[in-house]
């Protein structure tokens, strides 16, 4: 074999890891198409506030549902499932140290999936495609929408199949020892449940593209919204995994962070590949074609399940980080290893953020929104966009912003750009997308419906009339829209600067900081000398119910405490709603 | 037939909750088959078995 010019391998001189470059520039493609089609999302999504702000009420009714479908799209799934490709191809090559599986084939893949969402966006933005993302049937859009979402999700299961690929090559080649790593663990959590999503994707959308070119009859729309939903639920759990994943490895890189106990966390992980992806029922709670039991089982009995993972591992990440920082010295009180975290290190921070916000707002709101009795008071209204823009925004993409703070200087080697914009970055985007959380919620909670051109009905025959209290609450949403709409904004002028046009990445000098190097880089957390000696200590069967982290147990009480209250006032409307006797 | 690990002679054996646990395909035709079987099959059979509604 003839020598060439550059190594197929480098070492990273920041942790040391052998780093395939054909995987990297793998990485690097698929993150910076994350990129470009969050901005478009991005720039859609602010129109849409605008305009559902009634006081603005800015777009006219064709471009408010022409850019709701660019923006589902954009975001959901272009913007998402590109980080995801790159998560995919970070974890299987290097955390595990192995070699990329077809790395040629990852290129065609990527370029699939590229052509796919180009596809889909010429259909969108010409006004060939005004579906929204769900297309559902008697709706139709030109073939090439279709098309599109086809060929996008070949590509990306063709690029999950590679993940595994890796794997069996990671394990045969012995890069690593004994059980997968945890965070590689979450990824493939992940890579499996985007296996379940695609098949049914396929069936989604093969009878429907042949329906657009006048092959075949009309799909049954109750069959569409089954299949749909598979898809589409499905592919939120993708992100969960993905995101949890990338939890723990945050967790770790800032502020040293355990894993309590590898299997209850892999547990909980397999708790997902089994039962997060029949939740999609909770989608057609008010679908006529369905009796209760298949509803019931689906969204409670086997479905509280996958709550219960996510239960532990919004448990087991707090609580990582809380006997991290003790081992490490910080054991003052109950909370004195949260005032001393790293609040600055934007990685830190999106971490937090994304726990929080995911778990208190998201969590609650999801399972109760999923019970079927309750969600025929929320179905349809904004509180259903209230909740997911907690969880698969505030939760996923702002963990997957975090990553990139780090990504930004282990894969790019490049300073983070603007560091001072960075550190506040995720405060900005988090706390305007809190406000618009809950503006959505409160509005919906009074009745104002999702996916709702003009709520004033200004040409209907009749009155709709809605509490007044409803202006103030679209009011807090528009508002909070704009903030986070600056915050996303940041975020992309953050990582195209550093990675265009960045400075490259100076020799790390560990104990001191340096602008654009996230903290965790500088300052590695270590664990103290006598760190053992302290972990005995905290396990002190003496120490009783408080245990080794009593910090996150008290958060947990807070957090169940919520979750009754919440459950209970939404019960408590309904019984108003419908009288009793 | 899996090879017996030549590395290290007394080395403890990988429990069984672990050896499932590290199964990927096990994992993956296990989801798949709950999901099938329990959402898309049942669903689809509520549907199909739908009773013909009549005009009033
Ligand atoms: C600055 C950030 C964002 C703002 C201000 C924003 C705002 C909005 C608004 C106003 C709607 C329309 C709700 C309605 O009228 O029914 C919407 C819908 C939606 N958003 Fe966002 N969003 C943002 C980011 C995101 C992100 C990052 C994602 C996904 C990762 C996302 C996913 C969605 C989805 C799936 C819909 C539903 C579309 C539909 O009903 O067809 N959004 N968003
Ligand atoms: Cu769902």
């Amino acid at each position: 074999m003839s020598a060439v010019a550059t190594s197929p391998v480098r070492i990273c001189d920041v942790t040391g890891r052998r780093i395939h470059r054909s995987a990297e520039q793998l990485v690097k493609a698929n993150a910076v198409v994350a990129v470009v089609a969050l901005l478009v999302g991005i720039i859609a999504a602010l129109l849409l506030v605008l305009t559902r702000w009634q006081a603005v009420h800015l777009l006219p009714p064709t471009w408010y549902y022409r850019l709701l479908g660019v923006h589902g799209m954009n975001m959901l799934i272009f913007f998402i499932i590109f980080f995801e490709m790159a998560v995919l191809w970070f974890a299987a090559t290097v955390l595990l140290n192995a070699r990329p599986a077809a790395p040629r084939l990852g290129w065609v893949n990527f370029g699939v999936m590229l052509l796919g969402s180009l596809m889909v966006e010429w259909a969108q933005w010409s006004g060939r495609a005004d579906v929204l993302y769900t297309s559902y049937p008697p709706l139709k859009a030109h073939p090439v929408f279709y098309l599109g979402v086809i060929l996008f999700a070949v590509g990306a299961l063709l690029v999950t199949c590679q993940f595994f690929a890796t794997l069996v090559i990671a394990r045969r080649e012995r890069t690593y020892e004994g059980s997968l790593p945890l965070v590689v663990y979450g990824a493939m959590t992940a890579a499996i449940i985007a296996v379940i999503t695609l098949v049914h994707g396929a069936m989604t959308y093969i009878p429907t593209f042949l329906w657009s070119i006048g092959l075949i009859a009309m799909p049954d729309p109750q069959v569409y919204r089954m299949l749909w939903w598979a898809l589409g639920h499905s592919a939120q759990q993708i992100n969960v995994a993905a995101m949890v994943a990338i939890w723990y490895m945050l967790g770790a890189l800032t502020v040293g962070a355990v894993v309590l106990n590898e299997k209850v966390s892999r547990s909980a992980f397999v708790l997902y590949i089994l039962f997060i992806s029949m939740a999609s029922a909770h989608h057609l709670l008010v679908d006529p074609g369905f009796g209760p039991a298949w509803k019931i089982v689906n969204t409670s009995y086997f479905m509280y399940m996958a709550v219960l993972a996510s239960m532990v591992h919004g448990f087991t990440v707090p609580a990582g980080m809380e006997l991290g920082m003790r081992l490490r010295g910080y054991t003052d009180g109950l909370f004195g290893w949260l005032r001393r975290a790293p609040w600055g290190d934007p990685g830190f921070s999106s971490l937090v953020l994304s726990v929080v916000v995911f778990g208190f707002v998201g969590g609650i709101t999801g399972v109760t929104l999923g019970t079927e009795q309750i969600n025929i008071i929320a179905h349809n209204t904004m509180r259903i966009p209230g909740h997911f823009h907690s969880t698969v925004v505030s939760g996923t993409a702002l963990a997957f912003m975090g990553a990139t703070y780090y990504l930004l200087p282990l894969v790019f080697r490049r300073r983070v750009a603007f560091w001072k914009l960075a550190r506040i970055q995720p405060y900005l985007f988090s706390g305007g997308m809190l406000l618009l959380v809950l503006g959505m919620t409160f509005a919906g909670s009074f009745g104002v419906p999702r996916r709702h051109w003009d709520i004033s009905f200004s040409q209907a025959p009749f009155d709709v009339p809605f509490n007044p209290a409803v202006d103030i609450f679209l009011a807090v949403m528009g508002i909070g829209g704009i903030i986070a709409f600056l915050g996303g904004l940041s975020f992309i002028l953050i990582a195209v600067k550093s990675v265009f046009f960045g400075e490259p990445l100076p020799e790390i000098t560990r104990g001191v900081e340096m602008h654009g190097v996230p903290r965790g880089l500088t300052h590695p957390p270590v664990h103290a000398p006598d760190a053992d000696e302290r972990n005995a200590a905290l396990h002190d069967p003496a120490r009783g119910i408080a245990g080794a982290t009593p910090g996150t147990l008290v958060l947990v009480a807070v957090f169940l405490l919520a979750f009754v209250v919440y459950y209970f006032a939404n019960w408590k409307l309904l019984s108003f709603l419908w009288k009793i006797g | 037939m899996p090879t017996p690990d030549p590395v290290d002679p007394d080395a403890e054996p990988v429990p069984l909750g672990q050896r499932l646990f590290d199964n990927v395909f096990l994992l993956l035709a296990l989801g798949m088959g709950v999901m099938l079987v329990v959402f898309t099959g049942w669903g689809l059979w509520e549907i199909l078995t739908l009773p013909q509604g009549t005009l009033p």
